[in-house]
């Protein structure tokens, strides 16, 4: 059946686009933190919704994600805000239900670094609690919820794209995938790769011959 | 069409048959406990096997062992605990006794090599990267295999499972064991990717007996679950699930193939054993079994129409054996004076809250709140967020999604799916109308898989919300998605309907590609 065959070809050819661009695209790298390893702590834990902001910071350029260090078992809905004298530079959100001990806000990308920021991250909890990691400062330049300060300053990463692409970093990747592995190598990607492409034969085959037929 | 005029035409033989009581009729209601049937050879129950149900099979081993080696070791829900219990079970003869996470030293040594417990959870932690931790990794596998103390009697969250799955992979242990944790940590992830190809058969098969009039739209239902993501990356670790899936599978085709050709006793005894094993497989399957046992009581009631009271003879075969394994397990414990369902009966113990409350919340676990209801969930659409975001991408730890844009673009083909699945509904009404105490069995299984899953989530509740909130507990129902690929297939109509199927299986195919793409940027990227 030729429609078959179409779209079995087209789906292909686009599929293969898709792992091509993607390919072509670079990952978020950090442009600038305020972590301190190995000083991390939890500053502030809460049980209701708040909005905590912290200023002073520093707004690279090109930024298009901001990493808050909150954590949550399933995290709810995270609003960040970045302003400057009371004029909103970027803002973001990221919908709810995310694990782990941080979150990664996407925001719209300025051209030109801002110094001396204010990041603000905004959340609704229902029966949750979330901890605020980040370290230990004095009062004066701690993260604050409205009047009230929190224990130190939030743990902030600025993301924006690397310089290098995906592709470009292949055998990087690659590399590390060997490493950690019962038959530590490289070679172990070529066998996924071997893997993926029987699948792809063996799925086209079948197309053409139960589909098709 | 053809399809829907068969299922027709073979309920209207049925029933004529049934009428009229003809021998012909009793005949073919009897025809699978024939001498000659019992006494096929098990190498002419595989020549039985469609080509195309193996190729479906071959596809989601091949996919589930791709998978195995994307997701690196230890980082798959409880996948620590699950390999805790093998070792136990492998070394000691013995199951493990504790909850707690303290595992062997040996095991411990192994996911400090790794840097397991910084990775997991911390999705901007990555692998180990350098010569130099990997040097390290080698300096704690040594460590790891000098640790003479057999087992493991602390296996976290797997301790309350029953053994089979543990046993079976007891068996890729052992054979691995002059080599590391690792190497044995592999080679028990491919008897994972084993019980995915038997996934993916069984669901093929019981899309052939559900759908008989359209055969290429079995291995559209075939292929789409041997690429679905989700079982390749569970059936990609150590994890029970992967067995729970495949004897899932296998139960959904024995009672569809009981419906078709009616009650033997070779069927009762396969549903039976099927269903004990489930049960020896993981807790889960409980939620699965009253809808099996309605399905037997149905088919019982049927067959009785036929040959009379002896009919209920099968009822008790297949009963019998499927409870078997909770009588005993019972059984020892009642004797040697610990708690009638062991561990498990401490959780049974935990409920708290009115019946109500626990309704309102295993309704809004999985759909929206009815209006003047107490929300559970405040700010969470749990349909989209927990069950089909899950589906669309949470890998690792749960820790591994795709981006936000992501889950939204995927709800154009899920819904272009649902629609035409309503649309080839529409066109076999009359076969849906047909069997429906039989779709209504399928129901209930599905229910009580849901309906557990909320009930267990509600013990942990308010402390946690959709504690089981995972897609991956639904994957038992993997035969039932299949039935709604094909028909979203058939739903395109006769002219379409292949080219929509080869475009499904090729989503399928990007949608697993991407999947495993996005866990290799998350952990080594």
């Amino acid at each position: 059946m030729r429609s078959v065959k179409v779209a079995l070809a087209a789906g292909l050819a686009l599929l293969a686009l898709a792992v091509g661009l993607t390919l072509l695209q670079s990952p978020l790298s950090v442009a600038a933190s305020n972590k301190v390893p190995g000083n991390e702590t939890a500053i502030w834990q809460t049980h209701q919704g708040a909005t905590y902001c912290q200023a002073h910071e520093s707004l690279p350029s090109g930024v298009s994600a901001i990493r808050i260090w909150l954590v949550a078992a399933a995290g709810p809905r995270v609003s960040v805000v970045v302003s400057s004298h009371g004029h909103v530079l970027t803002s973001g959100s990221r919908p709810s239900i995310w694990v782990g001990g941080s979150v990664t806000v996407p925001v719209k990308p300025l051209p030109r670094a801002v110094s001396d920021v204010t990041v603000c991250t905004s959340f609704r909890l229902g029966d949750e609690t979330i901890d605020v990691q980040g370290s230990v400062t004095s009062a004066a330049v701690a993260a604050y919820d409205g009047r009230t300060r929190l224990y130190g300053r939030m743990g902030i990463e600025f993301l924006r794209p690397d310089k290098r692409s995906w592709a470009s970093q292949a055998l990087e990747v690659a590399r590390r995938m060997g490493l950690g592995r019962a038959a530590a190598g490289t070679w172990i990607v070529l066998l996924a790769l071997a893997l993926l492409a029987s699948i792809v034969a063996l799925v086209s085959r079948m197309i053409l011959r139960e589909i098709a037929s | 069409m053809s399809e829907q005029l068969g299922a027709r035409a073979f309920t209207g033989r049925t029933r004529a048959a049934k009428r009229k009581g003809t021998r012909r009729e009793r005949a073919t209601l009897r025809e699978p406990s024939s001498p000659a049937s019992r006494r096929r050879s098990p190498r002419a129950v595989l020549r039985a096997i469609p080509t195309a149900a193996r190729v479906c099979a071959l596809v989601a081993f091949l996919n589930a062992a791709c998978w195995s080696i994307v997701t690196p070791p230890f980082q798959a829900p409880d996948e620590p605990d699950h390999f805790a219990y093998v070792k136990q079970l492998a070394e000691t003869r013995s199951l493990p006794s504790s909850k707690s996470e303290q595992f062997s030293a040996e095991e411990i040594s192994v996911l400090n090599g790794l840097h397991s417990f910084k990775i997991r959870l911390e999705p901007q932690v990555r692998t180990i990267a350098t010569r130099a931790e990997q040097a390290e990794l080698q300096g704690y596998l040594e460590e790891a295999a000098a640790d003479t103390v057999p087992g493991s009697s602390a296996a976290g969250l797997a301790t309350s499972e029953p053994p089979l799955y543990y046993a079976l992979e007891a068996i890729p242990y052992t054979i691995a064991r002059g080599g590391s944790d690792l190497d044995r940590l592999q080679l028990m992830r491919l008897l994972s990717a084993l019980f995915a190809g038997l996934t993916a058969m069984f669901v093929f098969m019981f899309v052939r007996e559900v759908l008989p009039g359209a055969r290429w739209a079995w291995a559209v239902a075939g292929l789409a679950i041997a690429l679905a993501p989700l079982l390749g990356f569970m059936s990609g670790t150590v994890n029970p699930d992967s067995l729970l899936y495949a004897v899932s599978a296998a139960i959904f085709y024995a009672l569809a193939r009981a419906f078709r050709r009616g009650l033997s006793a070779s069927s009762a005894a396969a549903i039976g054993g099927l269903t004990a094993i489930g049960l020896l497989t993981k807790l889960n399957f409980v939620g699965l079994a009253p809808g099996v046992m309605l399905g037997l009581i149905v088919l019982s009631a049927r067959a009785a129409r036929v040959s009379g009271r002896s009919a209920y003879r099968l009822l008790a075969l297949g009963g019998g054996i499927a409870v078997s394994p909770v009588v005993v397990f019972v059984g020892i414990n009642v004797i040697s004076s610990r708690p009638a369902f062991g561990i498990v009966s401490a959780a049974v113990k935990a409920g708290h809250g009115s019946l109500l409350a626990e309704a309102n919340y295993i309704w809004q676990l999985f759909l929206p709140r009815l209006p003047g209801t107490v929300n559970d969930f405040p700010g969470i659409f749990t349909t989209r967020q927990l069950w089909f975001n899950g589906y669309v991408g949470l890998f690792g730890w749960l820790d591994t999604p795709f981006p936000g844009w992501v889950e939204s673009i995927a709800l154009i083909p899920a819904a272009a799916i649902v629609l035409l699945c309503a649309r080839g509904l529409i066109q076999s009404r009359v076969a849906v109308r047909d069997h429906g105490l039989e779709i209504a069995v399928y129901a209930a299984m599905a229910l009580g898989l849901m309906l557990l899953i909320g009930a267990d989530s509600y013990i942990a509740f308010p402390n946690l919300d959709g504690e089981y909130g995972q897609t991956r507990y639904l994957l038992p129902l993997l035969p039932l998605a299949g039935v709604i690929l094909a028909l979203a297939a058939r739903g395109a109509g006769k002219r379409w309907g292949p080219a929509t199927g080869a475009l499904i299986v090729v989503l399928f195919l990007a949608h697993d590609i991407f999947s495993q793409l996005q866990v290799v940027a998350r952990f080594y990227g």
